[in-house]
């Protein structure tokens, strides 16, 4: 089902605002002709513009997601920067009187900075309890806390110098950058908030993600190939190595999908899910969790982050990129990472689809509201979550792995996985799907019931995959080796026996 | 003693409970929510939900330290804080060590297996070899003799009486089963004294037929007892004293050592004193004898015993030899 709010139509539809007003302001011109073009590239470029400024922006969630819950972790706040940081430092030590270097000596600025700092500055230290390094500002809590850091590490980052190493491979690495960062930002061009706010829309756009996910390796390669750096070398050749082991079975997965949903396209995959009446995360729950994992070894995050293990290799390939180089590169990386989010969203969690939209919407008042949430909304709080639960809790959670080890699970566990998850799409697809109870409608359709019983081909799926979960949680020979591992640990006090007289 | 369930490599271990583990870390950090996942002990982390992996030191400190475990009751060091301004949100504080130790709360955190702890002797398969004594950089290695049980010796014993015997003016030993007995639920690594010695010994006044005299040398008593009951004990047997309080855990004396009778074990307890004095750690408290190494005990005694053997033997054979050469000529 199509979201209710098209952007493209109101920028490129044939009586929108654009095409009329460029029609009528151009009638009687010699481009008269060609204003339907002009329409098309005006509505084009606004709506690029859009999407991708949404896309930019909304990404400052990710980083603010990914702070909040590292300073959870440590039992602190993360960074708190607010306007209120602007006259109060850390601990009642004040940022200065910076307003003096406006015009004027601040003036009104100035009063009001002092007045605010007397009224709401920092309270006295009996009443404060714990104050812990970048407590900045408790009043930075109320309201996104920290959100805007972003801005001030991406000024940090424009003010700083730039510089080459000078044994480095100057042209490779300054292209290797923009490399990574333009090819990461064309991901981007494709990924649909809702059905009627995207950039673009190619016909095989999921083979476009994944050819354009693939070209960043290279740059990362060619980075710590030219940095002269036997860190950045090392960063470089593990990311190479570990590229053989995941790329494979995530293109089968993706592969499995697209055969899944019968179209190599990202909006119509989105559409099948509607109209088939099953996310795909419910028809092929293994199928999730490859995406998953190899896009969490693609976007090189904990725990297969070796090319940038920060204990081994100092900042791994990137160690020698400083000011804003480094700070695209940090993006990049997110974005990637963001992108890798959206394409679950996109693949697994039915896109701009609320859940049971199809009989919620059926409900005569509620079903009304319902379908009036945005699609763009609902990607973006899917994405957020996406990557809240999976990337940032996996982050949290998991040990960095060696990597003869990302090798050995790739080739031994993942491929065989994505090989299976395959088949079982192929067989789902053939035998199992209802071609005829597809429905577009609102309602949605039904093609996964089974045996007259709806839904059942979803249903059975989860269940059986949550049972093989549960299986492997408790799956122990409790009788095995009742050693510790590793572990020495007095199995018989010394004094209790005479060796060799047991 | 029975595995704790979080210490095998397996899916729940690998990666279920860090992510369990992670999200009540979380949680727990939050108003509200915070205190149900903060304030409740039922959730496991101080081992409320498996007494039965508490082994027999953490169940003594637990019973004997109680008060310090129960949040409810805590009078210092809590181990979970709030503050005025939000009182609802609780955050964990402190690993109550030495009352609470990290590894039993989370045993997936166990202290690796080449990790350099107190230093542990099998003095049994010790040659005296002195290997290690110059390999000390610190000088921590004092190498002495002390009385002790020759494990080579016994007629009776499963190395075929490869030791010595028992002889008149030598010294003999006797176990202890009141004392075999305590051995059992005795922490070495929490008591921070000596194990209890489990033999008594004596010098050999007499022997007559299946049966011997011995004075014991901590009381002058003197008894008659029967062989069997005794073991042939001997006051050159090697035997050492480190000081802790000058090693640096470099590991150096393990690596020196060709018997693998030296090795550092991954126990950091038990090596605090009040006294420099106590970190001088005679030869009962360095046999700390892991049961893995039990068999290389073993394996070692026996290896020695057949060499004995075999040396018994040739000099038999020899001396055979030698007497029918002299018959001959």
């Amino acid at each position: 089902m199509d979201d209710i709010y098209d952007l493209r139509s109101i920028f490129l539809g044939e009586d929108s605002i654009v095409s009329s007003l460029i029609t009528s302001s151009l009638e009687g011109t010699p481009l008269e002709e060609s204003s339907g073009d002009l329409a098309f590239l005006a509505g084009t470029f606004a709506v690029v513009n859009i999407v991708f400024l949404m896309l930019f922006f909304s990404q400052f969630a990710i980083l603010w997601i990914e702070r909040k819950a590292v300073a959870r972790m440590n039992d602190r706040r993360g960074a708190t920067t607010a306007l209120r940081s602007l006259w109060v430092g850390e601990n009642g030590v004040t940022a200065g009187e910076w307003w003096k270097m406006l015009p004027f000596g601040g003036g009104i600025v100035g009063a009001i900075n002092k007045f605010l700092n007397k009224k709401f500055g920092n309270r006295d230290e009996n009443f404060a309890t714990v104050d812990r390094v970048n407590n900045r500002s408790w009043m930075g809590y109320s309201i996104l806390p920290g959100f805007f850091q972003n801005v001030a590490d991406g000024m940090k980052f424009l003010l700083k110098e730039h510089m080459v190493p000078r044994r480095a491979d100057k042209l490779i690495f300054e292209v290797s950058p923009f490399l990574i960062v333009s090819s990461t930002l064309l991901i981007l061009g494709i990924i649909p908030l809702s059905s009627g706010i995207y950039a673009t829309n190619p016909d095989l756009s999921i083979l476009y993600a994944i050819a354009i996910f693939g070209i960043a390796p290279i740059g990362v390669f060619f980075a710590g190939w030219s940095s002269n750096n036997k860190y950045t070398l090392i960063g470089g050749i593990r990311s190479a190595a570990q590229l053989t082991a995941y790329e494979i079975p995530l293109l089968l997965t993706l592969l499995s999908v697209a055969i899944l949903s019968g179209t190599f396209n990202i909006i119509e995959s989105i559409h099948f899910q509607h109209a088939a009446g099953s996310w795909n995360l419910f028809l092929m729950p293994l199928g999730a969790v490859l995406f998953l994992v190899t896009m969490i070894a693609e976007v090189e995050r904990v725990p297969f982050d070796m090319p940038e293990a920060e204990a081994e290799l100092v900042e791994g390939w990137w160690t020698e990129y400083g000011g804003m180089r480094f700070g695209m590169l940090f993006m990049a990386e997110y974005i990637r990472t963001y992108a890798a989010c959206f394409l679950f969203t996109h693949f697994f969690l039915g896109g701009w689809h609320l859940p049971f939209q199809g009989t919620i919407s059926q409900i005569p008042v509620l079903g009304d509201a319902y379908v009036l949430i945005p699609g763009a909304v609902v990607v973006l709080l899917k994405t957020w979550l996406v990557f809240l639960v999976v990337f940032v809790w996996a982050r949290f959670s998991l040990a960095r792995i060696r990597t003869d080890q990302i090798l050995e699970f790739g080739w031994r566990m993942l491929l065989p996985l994505s090989v299976v998850q395959v088949v079982l799409s192929v067989l789902y697809r053939l035998y199992l799907f209802e071609p005829d109870n597809m429905s577009y409608t609102a309602e949605g359709g039904n093609a996964w019931d089974a045996f007259g019983i709806p839904m059942l081909v979803p249903l059975a799926t989860t269940l059986f995959w949550v049972g093989v979960f549960y299986v492997l949680l408790n799956d122990e020979d409790k009788d095995a080796a009742p050693d510790r591992m590793y572990h020495v640990y007095t199995l018989q006090p010394a004094g209790t026996h005479t060796p060799g007289k047991d | 003693m029975p595995m704790h369930p979080h210490a095998k490599p397996n899916f729940r271990n690998l990666f279920w409970y860090p992510f369990k583990i992670t999200l009540i870390t979380a949680l727990r950090t939050f108003p509200f929510f915070g205190k149900r996942f903060g304030k409740r002990l039922d959730w496991g982390y101080h081992n409320s939900e498996h007494p039965e992996f508490l082994d027999d030191g953490s169940k003594s400190r637990a019973s004997k330290t109680s008060e310090f475990n129960d949040i409810t009751v805590q009078t210092f060091a809590p181990d979970r804080v709030t503050s005025d301004l939000f009182p609802t949100l609780w955050k964990p504080q402190t690993v109550q060590y030495p009352y609470e130790r990290l590894e039993e709360m989370e045993p997936w955190l166990f202290v690796p297996g080449n990790y350099n702890g107190r230093i542990g002797v099998i003095w049994e398969t010790c040659t005296a070899c002195k290997l290690c004594v110059s390999a000390c950089p610190n000088d921590c290695l004092h190498m002495t003799t002390e009385l002790r049980v020759d494990v080579l010796d016994g007629a009776d014993g499963e190395h075929g009486g490869m030791g010595g015997e028992l002889e008149v003016g030598g010294h003999a030993a006797t176990l202890l089963p009141e004392v075999v007995a305590t051995l059992d639920d005795f922490n070495h690594v929490t008591a921070h004294t000596d194990t209890p010695n489990e033999w008594r010994f004596g010098e050999v006044l007499d022997l007559t037929g299946s049966t011997a005299t011995v004075r014991w040398n901590d009381s002058g008593e003197e008894v008659e007892m029967d062989q069997s009951d005794l073991r042939v004990a001997d006051d050159q047997i090697v035997s050492g004293r480190i000081d802790l309080g000058r090693c640096m855990f470099c590991g150096l004396c393990m690596e020196a050592c060709g018997f693998t009778s030296f090795f550092m074990t991954n126990e950091y307890d038990g090596m605090s004193g009040f006294t420099r004095q106590e970190l001088w750690m005679d030869a009962s408290r360095t046999r700390v004898l892991p049961g893995i190494h039990q068999e290389a005990v073993d394996t070692e005694l026996a290896k020695r015993a057949t060499k004995e053997r075999t040396k018994r033997a040739k000099k038999a054979a020899k001396a055979a030899e030698a007497k029918a050469a002299e018959e001959s000529a």
